[in-house]
């Protein structure tokens, strides 16, 4: 995924920093979203992170809100 | 993608989830929703919380009483009592906004304990975490575990509750569930 930051304007964090920036935020104002796929999702994610697998991602794009700060991984 | 379709502020997250130091959360994504029908009022969602807190503290008074080595017997017993001060503070939340004021015991009948916090049994959580039950270490790490589950289904509910107010209430839990994660974080580092 790393290539992505050269081609949209996202900035890119490491979970480190996403982790601070999670704490830091409350949880109603944030959106953690999972792009991973199910299995992965289920084996250990991030309390609270939405689940949209990327093949997905065009098309449930309306679940999301756009004003929210949004972390993805 | 997404910076293309109006979205503000995106970040990506790199380094890959094993770079994650905190508490992760595991199951799918409809784990423990059956708990919350998403037409809760906020009595209602009080209620619920507050059988997971129940459930909670009743799974670490069952552990201290099998608990062996003193130090981790007294763990579970501090642990209980942090599940105490969580049961009282939704009840007080309760109250606040009843019209019909009960007293703890009488608002205890109203409550069935169906799951611990994170909508999971006791049960399930032992066999998930498989805990060596005499390491304070790993007490504390179930403990954390189960506060990540928690915040981790209150967070996922919150996009299923209609009523506006009582998704606030679901929003305000799950921020105390974070704050009670960092009080267990602290705890495990005074070891």
């Amino acid at each position: 995924m790393k290539w992505m930051q050269f081609f949209t304007p996202a900035k890119s964090l490491d979970f480190n920093e996403a982790e601070n920036y999670i704490a830091q935020h409350p949880g109603e104002q944030i959106t953690i979203l999972d792009v991973r796929q199910p299995s992965e999702y289920q084996d250990s994610h991030i309390p609270g992170a939405v689940l949209i697998p990327l093949p997905q991602l065009s098309d449930r794009l309306g679940e999301l809100d756009p004003e929210k700060p949004t972390l993805v991984y | 993608m997404l910076a293309g379709k109006g979205f503000k502020h995106v970040y990506n997250v790199s380094g890959g989830i094993k770079a994650w130091h905190a508490k992760t959360a595991i199951g799918p994504q409809d784990l423990g929703m059956t708990l919350f029908s998403g037409k809760e009022s906020p009595l209602d969602v009080l209620t619920v919380a507050y059988s997971l807190e129940q459930g909670l503290q009743e799974f670490y008074v069952t552990m201290e009483q099998e608990a062996k080595n003193a130090a981790v017997k007294d763990l579970f017993a501090k642990l209980s009592e942090i599940e105490v001060k969580h049961q009282m503070s939704i009840y007080t939340a309760y109250c606040d906004i009843s019209d019909t004021q009960l007293s703890k015991e009488a608002f205890e009948k109203t409550v069935e304990v169906k799951a611990l916090e994170g909508g999971l049994s006791t049960r399930e959580y032992l066999e998930l975490f498989n805990p060596d039950l005499t390491s304070e270490t790993d007490v504390i790490s179930l403990a954390m575990s189960i506060e990540a589950q928690a915040l981790d289904l209150y967070q996922r509910v919150s996009f299923k509750i209609e009523n506006q107010a009582s998704r606030e209430i679901i929003n305000k839990i799950a921020n105390e569930e974070k704050v009670h994660l960092a009080s267990l974080a602290k705890l495990m580092d005074s070891l």
